[in-house]
């Protein structure tokens, strides 16, 4: 924390700050997390194993739902619980709840302000009251989703391992369905919106990775790819990301082969952009910008994109779950052993890892979230950002910086932990 | 007069409270009503001046942070503690009862002495609070009825009652009588009672109600639970609370 709170990126989660310096056209560059760290790895030693996931939860209150979830896996796995389909199905619709309301929230308070002439969200209401509505409409849906399906809009309480203490019922699902067509059109005009704007010109082609399930577009569950031709199984996640501590960060960096890579919609969608819905396909094949991309700005539009494809996705599974769902009680086992979980968060691939002993205490606890996996990359983008203009004025260069950073859409919340 | 003029601070937490703001049904009203002065998360032109609000969000858990809402305070004349990171030390204060050391080499390994921490404390350990909003999250409807308080010029006031009333108001069976350890009894309410709504106990988020029948009720617990579960129970969110603390035995330094 800084004296006066004063240097930190604004609209961003967290705190953060990019310390840089450019000299005879060469930068230096610094990625400072300044986030306190909560420490959840040390002290979730000594939980026991089903209450884990609500209090992981509360590592993010922007993406609470996929650390419950991840951490729900995990613990999962450990135990060798498999959860039914009905249960797989509810996650992935909280996922689509959690969707919308992040990428509502980052798109329209955070980072395209800067890109209508409005400083932040008041100016939004007054220069933009049309984008404000639609942004209050499918904020409120994304929370409706989330709320329903695990019992409270920010932090879950009914999801747990083996299933749900609580199901929504059959009208609750139909009435998601409706929700969710109901903002279709909101999530094309943000598409509009987001795919119209001029980003920064500036490309830097990067190993792009995400999660593959083998049949939808990710979000709950799967092997682990990247367009380098990574193809691993979920146990072996820590082969392909090398955390390293660096005294200026609270958030540990990620690097793949001794380099950074891309987690977040623009590798889902550079690797997945033919598992999109429908209505997504149709709009991205219009253009006017073509995926894969390697614009790290173009994560914004990527967002945008995704919020038609979950919204299709989530009206699909509500329409199911309409149908199929009926009564099922959460499989219970306690057993020694160890588990990994993984979850497509808004902002990218997230892990978590727990070892529990026999009597259901957990004794290990490993999380990496996207945000530490793109802090290498966004170092190297923000070096080769600041190369490219290094003739700038230094008030220009800082601007440009922190857009970068805020096209990221990075959580240090999350990634500090 | 003119707008109020606000800030919302966040120290270190999930800004989940944050979220529970935005998700307001009275966003419109607020952004309309107020002047956020310093805004980090919301807006890109903040100064660091006199506020007539202030809300901080999140627990201190470095000096600097310490050193920051002293500042804060300094430069406000009412400050509000959003959420049980900054009225009860949060889930953050967990780590008060670990090894402190062994907490950060777990997580940093060597380098863990690069990262300063100090033991967690609520808000009003460090400075003087003049309204506490519960909760982990806070509730849409208590920060609702803090706007609606603040508009009317109106000092916001809490209402004591045990989670058990909600519960009542939600027509919940009771966990308790299932033999389901649940901390309702004995925790502030006011909160909707989402979690015995979805089955599952109350932990109390929004920290302890000082009711009469506190050994009772412990003691109804000890016979549905062992010391150990009970403590988990109780030492998650609302951790440095006053009598949570006693429960649970010294805060370590």
């Amino acid at each position: 924390m800084s004296s006066s709170g004063m240097d930190y990126v604004t609209q961003i989660e967290g705190h953060g700050i990019i310390r840089f310096d450019v000299k005879d056209g060469k930068p230096h560059v610094q990625m400072e997390v300044h986030e306190g760290s909560r420490m959840f790895e040390s002290f979730l030693r000594g939980r026991r194993c089903d209450e884990v996931a609500q209090m992981s939860s509360r590592i993010c209150g922007v993406c609470p739902v996929v650390h419950n979830y991840a951490a729900i896996q995990a613990v999962e796995n450990a135990m060798g619980i498999v959860p039914s389909e009905q249960t797989i199905d509810l996650r992935r619709l909280g996922i689509v709840g959690q969707m919308v309301q992040s990428h509502t929230l980052h798109l329209y308070v955070l980072a395209l302000p800067e890109y209508l002439g409005a400083s932040g969200v008041s100016e939004v209401y007054r220069k933009h009251p049309d984008a404000f509505k639609r942004a209050l409409k499918m904020r409120n849906v994304g929370n409706m989703i989330v709320d329903a399906v695990s019992g409270r809009a920010v932090h879950p309480v009914s999801s747990i391992p083996g299933g749900f203490s609580k199901l929504p019922m059959k009208p609750q699902l139909k009435e998601i369905s409706k929700a969710l067509k109901g903002i279709l059109e909101d999530c094309v005009a943000t598409y509009g919106l987001a795919s119209s704007i001029k980003y920064p010109e500036f490309t830097r082609k990067t190993e792009y990775s995400a999660i593959d399930n083998g049949r939808y577009f990710p979000a709950y569950g799967g092997q682990i790819v990247s367009t380098e031709g990574v193809k691993a199984p979920l146990s072996e996640y820590t082969k392909y990301l090398n955390e390293a501590v660096r005294e200026y960060s609270t958030t540990k960096f990620s690097s793949r082969n001794g380099h950074g890579f891309f987690v977040g919609s623009l590798s889902r969608v550079n690797l997945f952009k033919e598992r999109l819905s429908g209505r997504a396909v149709e709009l991205a094949e219009a253009g006017p910008v073509k995926f894969p991309s390697h614009n790290p700005f173009h994560n914004l539009v990527a967002q945008a994109l995704e919020l038609v494809h979950y919204t299709e996705e989530g009206i699909a599974i509500a329409n199911k779950l309409a149908r199929t769902l009926k009564d099922e009680v959460p499989a219970k086992v306690v057993r020694a052993g160890r588990g990994v979980g993984v979850v497509e968060a808004p902002r990218g691939t997230l892990f978590h890892e727990y070892g529990v002993d026999a009597k259901g205490i957990v004794n290990h606890v490993n999380i990496v979230t996207p945000t530490a996996q793109n802090l290498t990359n966004i170092e190297e983008d923000l070096y080769g950002l600041l190369t490219k203009n290094a003739s700038a004025p230094r008030e220009d260069l800082k601007r440009l910086a922190d857009s970068l950073l805020r096209a990221y859409d990075p959580c240090f919340s999350c990634s500090t932990h | 007069m003119g707008k109020p003029r606000v800030a919302i601070f966040d120290l270190t937490d999930c800004e989940g409270c944050e979220v529970v703001i935005l998700n307001s049904e009275n966003v419109d009203k607020i952004v309309e009503g107020v002047e956020f002065v310093h805004f980090r998360i919301g807006q890109a032109r903040n100064e660091f001046s006199e506020f007539d609000i202030a809300f901080i969000e999140g627990a201190a858990v470095t000096p600097e942070e310490v050193e920051f809402i002293k500042k804060v305070r300094e430069h406000s004349k009412v400050v509000v503690a959003l959420g049980t990171c900054a009225c009860f030390g949060g889930i953050a204060a967990l780590t008060n009862f670990a090894d402190a050391e062994e907490s950060k080499r777990y997580v940093y390994g060597e380098k863990a002495s690069a990262f300063p921490t100090v033991k967690v404390q609520p808000l009003g350990a460090h400075i003087k609070v003049d309204v506490m909003v519960r909760g982990c999250p806070i509730s849409k409807e208590d920060f609702d009825g803090l706007v609606s308080d603040v508009f009317a010029g109106r000092i916001p006031r809490e209402h004591a009652r045990p989670v058990c009333i909600d519960c009542k108001l939600k027509e919940n069976p009771c966990l308790l009588v299932n033999k389901i350890p649940c901390a309702g009894p004995m925790s502030y309410g006011g909160c909707g009672a989402p979690c015995p709504s979805s089955n599952m106990p109350c932990d109390g988020c929004r920290g302890p109600l000082e009711v009469p029948e506190l050994n009772a009720e412990l003691e109804l617990l000890k016979k549905i639970a062992d010391e150990d579960d009970i403590t988990r129970l109780f030492r998650k969110y609302a951790v440095v609370a006053p009598y949570f603390v006693t429960l649970n035995g010294e805060v370590k330094k």
